[in-house]
């Protein structure tokens, strides 16, 4: 088979092309964030702008024509309501033309699905780490298969939680990545830790940072910001790991990207003779091709889903939807 | 420091078997977490260790039967050693009576009375010996008076046992909290939002 995926939930507009589970091509196009963080309308106006563009460049770079294609995927949530209607117009707009079959994807199961796969994991324990999420996941036979929530944030998402402090001190890109450059030579300042079983919260942590950001250091803040946020996640990472027994772990999303965060876990699942695994880069970040692999799956199992019947839905959990 | 032979490993603590002075202990160790830097392991180490104790304490206080605390250390607990069985390790008939689940559910139908919400209240934190039982790892416990802390510790049990099991735990349980119908409440409550749905391990 040969399926297109359609990534639009926040700032990324990105499409893959994938074949029997080997992605041919993926490409994206980023919404630049300045000062302001994401307005959901502008981000969606770059969306549209930049949909034909993508879309042709993706086809090009997997060497195939529309009309070879078999499928068509999008994410149908959660994310920013005006940014997801863009991705499910391009498709509908798409499988119309084409005459092809259509799969709505969770965003998450995209993340969770292709780190797993390219880190050669069969059911592991999964810490999915991005801006609006925060969860730890496993495989469920419960009613559906589908990816269960052990543990999660109580308020905001690490990775929302990094670009708003980026924000807040006028680091440059305002996102994570320049929290963990920042972070380097910093000393330690005590700041909240908050743990209660598998859940976490990360507001606290913010508010108190925000207050301390004129006082001290730059890199002192950006170094405790790090050390206290991603404990926080290995302490309920390693509690979920004992309860469900699991000899994997994977961690997946934006934030997998960090190198610290990715070195604690290792310690983590080390300390428990656990496999850990990530997967590429490309991948942890937005992407089409995690939507493709996905949508692809879900064609195989005939789940495809009417031209009149596709729908966004802002809010949609991981635990809603089937895996396959 | 040498303990004794390991008994279990979790997530916060391993706990050794300790003799001294002729007397058999249990010690509750937080050994260091590899992952995380020394301040803020240490400084977490400590203070929970710290509450727990205190908890403890504040439990027995009030009559929960709890193993008695012999010290502490900086990271440990050295504690009476409790002979008996996990409440998880009884067959169903054993452990839904009322001796088992009845009496644990007055217990913690106390410690909520006054203000101790236990944060991991399982068949597995219930020690049944000879002569009556024990409540067990107040790791996760919290002195707190919030009647959501004390509905998710209902949600807790009311997961891990069966219909008639929480029901006879629930009698005992009402016995002992004059307020327990505000914490059913919230119960109910917090089982019709969607973050608690589809959370069970199985």
């Amino acid at each position: 088979m040969l399926v297109m995926g359609i990534e639009s939930s926040a700032h990324t507009f990105g499409v893959g092309i994938v074949e029997e589970g080997r992605i041919l091509s993926n490409v994206k196009d980023m919404y630049q964030i300045k000062d302001k963080g994401m307005i959901p309308n502008k981000v969606s106006l770059h969306h549209l702008k930049c949909a034909d563009k993508v879309i042709k460049e993706a086809l090009e770079a997997a060497g195939i024509r529309p009309d070879q294609l078999d499928g068509i995927g999008y994410t149908m949530g959660p994310g920013l309501g005006p940014c997801l209607q863009v991705g499910m117009l391009s498709a509908k707009a798409m499988a119309h033309a084409l005459g092809i079959k259509i799969a709505p994807v969770n965003h998450a199961v995209g993340h969770v699905e292709i780190a797993r796969a390219y880190a050669g994991l069969d059911d592991p324990l999964v810490l999915y780490v991005s801006g609006g999420n925060s969860q730890i996941l496993k495989i469920s036979q419960d009613k559906f298969r589908h990816y269960a929530v052990l543990g999660e944030t109580f308020d905001m998402g690490i990775g929302n939680m990094l670009d708003t402090f980026a924000r807040e001190i006028k680091l440059l890109p305002a996102w994570g990545s320049s929290v963990e450059k920042a972070a380097a030579g910093g000393r330690y300042i005590e700041l909240p830790y908050t743990v209660k079983g598998m859940d976490f919260s990360f507001s606290g942590l913010l508010t108190r940072l925000i207050e301390l950001s004129g006082r001290e250091k730059r890199e002192d803040l950006c170094y405790s910001l790090q050390e206290t946020a991603f404990s926080m996640l290995c302490e309920a990472t390693e509690r979920a790991l004992l309860l469900t027994r699991s000899h994997e772990l994977c961690v997946c999303g934006g934030v997998a990207q960090n190198t610290r965060l990715r070195s604690m876990l290792a310690h983590v699942a080390a300390e428990h003779g656990t496999r850990f695994g990530f997967g590429p880069n490309e991948f942890n970040a937005d992407n089409g091709g995690m939507i493709a692999f996905v949508a692809e799956k879900i064609l195989k199992a005939g789940k495809s889903v009417g031209l009149n019947d596709c729908v966004v839905k802002q809010r949609y959990r991981i635990d809603e939807a089937e895996v396959f | 420091m040498d303990y004794g032979a390991i008994l279990g490993k979790g997530a916060e603590a391993d706990i050794y078997s300790f003799t001294a002075f002729g007397t058999e202990m249990v010690v509750k160790v937080r050994n260091p977490k590899a992952y995380r830097i020394a301040q803020i392991d240490n400084s977490i180490r400590r203070a929970r260790t710290k509450k727990e104790a205190r908890i403890m304490a504040h439990a027995a206080g009030i009559g929960v039967r709890v193993p008695r605390v012999f010290a502490l250390g900086t990271f440990s607990i050295y504690m009476e050693m409790v002979k008996g069985k996990n409440a998880n390790l009884l067959e169903e008939k054993e452990l839904a009576s009322r001796r088992v689940l009845g009496s644990a559910g007055e217990m913690l139908g106390m410690m909520h009375s006054s203000g101790i919400v236990h944060g991991d209240i399982t068949p597995a934190n219930i020690m049944v010996s000879g002569n009556g039982i024990y409540i067990i790892d107040f790791g996760l416990a919290e002195m707190s008076r919030s009647v959501e802390d004390m509905g998710v510790d209902l949600l807790l049990m009311e997961r891990s046992v069966s219909k008639n099991g929480f029901g006879l735990f629930l009698e005992g349980y009402k016995g002992s909290n004059a307020s327990s119908g505000n914490v059913l409440k919230r119960l109910e409550e917090i089982k019709r939002r969607g973050r608690y749905q589809n959370r069970s391990l199985d």
